[in-house]
């Protein structure tokens, strides 16, 4: 699975993975940007397709609407987390007293993902899709949707997925994935689903022999890699075997998360801007005589998060807010499901009006 | 498939005030609800917002189902408002409630306090339903005053049971109350059981969990026979909306009723 910068993910001829995983292979297929534009625009009749647009330093997501190209793959994650399209920040889950399932028209189609957000449905996966109480909104967004992931360009200040042993790299939980190259992409297909959009859209993908594109996918990951890796390396991060480890014995330091959480404003922009963050209130709401129940983010930074009605609250101080949040990461889901609940995607840094920054905070655990 | 969120409509049939604070709802879903001692409801007020509760009628009557509730809060107060006829929702029953099975053959201690006799007394009536199938069976219940006592009546007419072993204390007494007076660990020492195997089951406010819990302990019962009905935030009932964690476990879908040497290492359990 974690080989070393795969591109040849892209040119062999079978499945790298027998797994869950599995990534099919047809031919190293090339796809001109204009190709992506017209894939896209005739996308949109059976999805909403949302793409990445310049947003002041880094990258947004809205809605594609007929004709538009003004779109940018590669780069790094956008400022929204992906999970805003699967796990809604605002979501109506159900109606009046009908076990129906409220729904929109049309699943989402996510252009552009990168490897830390795709991450993250490992961690929502695990929450939301259970067989006794699974999330049929969630649920149905994943089944139906269509996910056009892409390799990071560039590295942001606040990236250390490398840390994670993760790659600035699509490597799983992807349809199809664009490898920016001169003149367009090379397509990796991830799934069935995304096979089966090669196939019927065979007039736009096309195939190619020349190495010197794999080539420069193949150099672009790596320089990304190592660039990131430079990043991390200088925070001087845990590594990933010993994250819940070092968690675990720094639990009852309370001096440290007392001085970690100082500058802690309550905002709750870390959890609503995480990828793996997946809490939520029910609220129910009573508009033109009419019963809905959503389900809104929520944030366990926020004193009221666990107090009860009755006035008790078992996380009544701040710094033990901050040290449940890191123990649910890198102790808890660690424990439960086998997965780290951090990508490296560093949102939360660069969304901290406190400059709170998880690096550092995870680099403290270590002395 | 089923979906969670939802859920049923309901008809308030009853409601009986047992305190100035304390009401007692019947309710009457439009489907059936069977659930087990200890598991719990969520209760909404529609269009204004659900609360969890255990309800504190016989689980053997899938037909109607009787709630308690103390008005602490915006739900609650929507919720003392209502009245028979009034149309409500209920989403359930969630959680595990208590391993009936594990108490046969065994003595069974049950000590309740304040709003915690409510869903007691929906254990006491599936205990009285297995009765010959456990040992001794002794109750201790407390609350602080005589007028804040919950099913007084009823509670009053178990004491003629000759196979219960029962106390009832008030932290402060008045005119009507002839019985004990102090804490409920004080009405603890005469328990007279194997505590080596014995199984106890406490539910009430917090701190009166953490010192019945210890008590029981230093009278010899196992951490791991002592059950607790743990109170947290809970919002969607099933293990996603992450407010109720304790260390490993959601209380909403591991418990609420736990084990103490389950949560015994984890903070903030008593609060």
């Amino acid at each position: 699975m974690k080989n070393d910068v795969n591109t040849h993910q892209m040119t062999s001829g079978r499945p790298l993975d027998k797994g869950l995983h599995a990534v099919y292979f047809i031919a190293m297929i090339f796809l001109k940007r204009i190709d992506l534009d017209r894939l896209l625009e005739s996308l949109r009749a059976d999805y909403r397709v949302y793409v990445p647009r310049v947003m002041g330093k880094g990258t947004g997501y809205s809605l594609l609407r007929e004709g538009d190209t003004d779109y940018v793959i590669g780069e790094i994650r956008s400022f929204d987390p992906l999970k805003s399209f699967f796990f809604l920040g605002r979501e109506k889950v159900a109606e009046g007293f009908s076990p129906r399932v409220p729904h929109e028209d049309k699943p989402p189609c996510i252009v552009g993902a990168k490897a830390c957000d795709l991450k993250g449905f490992r961690i929502l996966d695990f929450v939301f899709m259970d067989e006794e109480y699974g999330d049929p909104t969630y649920m149905r967004h994943r089944k139906e949707g269509l996910i056009i992931s892409a390799d990071c360009t560039g590295v942001g200040d606040t990236c250390f997925c490398t840390a994670l042993d993760l790659n600035p790299w699509p490597e799983a939980e992807f349809d199809l994935n664009l490898s920016p190259v001169e003149g367009g992409f090379i397509v990796a297909v991830g799934s069935e689903k995304g096979r089966k959009l090669v196939e019927s859209h065979s007039d736009m993908f096309g195939e190619t022999e020349d190495k010197a594109l794999a080539d420069s996918a193949k150099k672009n990951r790596n320089d990304i890699r190592k660039r990131v890796a430079k990043n991390a390396k200088e925070k001087q991060i845990p590594s990933v075997d010993r994250l819940k480890r070092v968690m675990q014995k720094n639990y009852e330091e309370a001096d440290l998360w007392k001085d970690s959480s100082r500058d802690c404003v309550e905002c709750g922009a870390c959890n609503t801007i995480c990828p793996t963050c997946h809490c939520f209130l029910l609220y129910d709401q009573k508009a033109d005589g009419r019963l809905a129940r959503y389900r809104v983010w929520d944030s366990c930074m926020i004193n009221d998060f666990a107090r009860v009605a009755g006035g008790e609250n078992p996380r009544d101080r701040l710094w033990m807010r901050l040290r449940n949040r890191f123990d649910k990461k890198f102790n808890y889901f660690p424990e439960v499901a086998s997965e780290i609940a951090c990508t490296g995607c560093g949102r939360c840094i660069a969304a901290c009006p406190g400059k709170i920054d998880i690096r550092e905070v995870l680099a403290r655990l270590e002395v | 498939m089923k979906n969670p969120y939802s859920s049923i409509e309901t008809e308030v049939l009853k409601v009986t005030t047992e305190t100035p604070t304390i009401k007692t709802f019947l309710l009457k879903p439009k489907e059936k609800i069977a659930f087990k001692p200890g598991q719990f409801m969520e209760f909404s007020v529609p269009g204004v917002g659900e609360a969890p509760f255990t309800p504190s009628s016989d689980s053997q009557n899938t037909e109607t189902m009787e709630i308690t509730i103390v008005r602490v809060g915006r739900v609650t107060d929507a919720i003392h408002e209502l009245e028979p006829g009034d149309t409500v929702g209920l989403r359930g029953p969630l959680g595990k409630g208590y391993p009936l099975t594990k108490f046969i053959g065994q003595d069974i201690v049950v000590v309740g306090g304040g709003v915690g006799l409510a869903p007691i007394r929906t254990l006491m009536y599936g205990l009285f339903n297995m009765r010959d199938q456990i040992s001794k069976l002794v109750y201790r219940g407390g609350c602080r005053n005589p007028e804040e006592m919950l099913y007084r009546k009823e509670l009053e007419s178990w004491m003629d049971r000759k196979d219960l072993d029962m106390k009832l204390t008030v932290d402060q007494c008045d005119d009507t109350w002839n019985g004990p007076v102090g804490v409920v660990t004080t009405i603890m020492n005469d328990i007279d059981v194997d505590f080596s195997r014995a199984r106890a089951i406490v539910c009430g406010p917090p701190i009166m969990m953490k010192f019945a819990t210890f008590k029981l302990q230093e009278l010899g019962i196992k951490d791991r026979n002592i059950y607790l009905s743990m109170e947290k935030n809970m919002s969607c009932g099933f293990g996603k909306c992450g407010h109720c964690r304790i260390g490993p476990y959601y209380c909403c879908k591991d418990g609420p009723v736990f084990t103490y040497d389950m949560i015994r290492d984890y903070p903030g359990i008593w609060e």
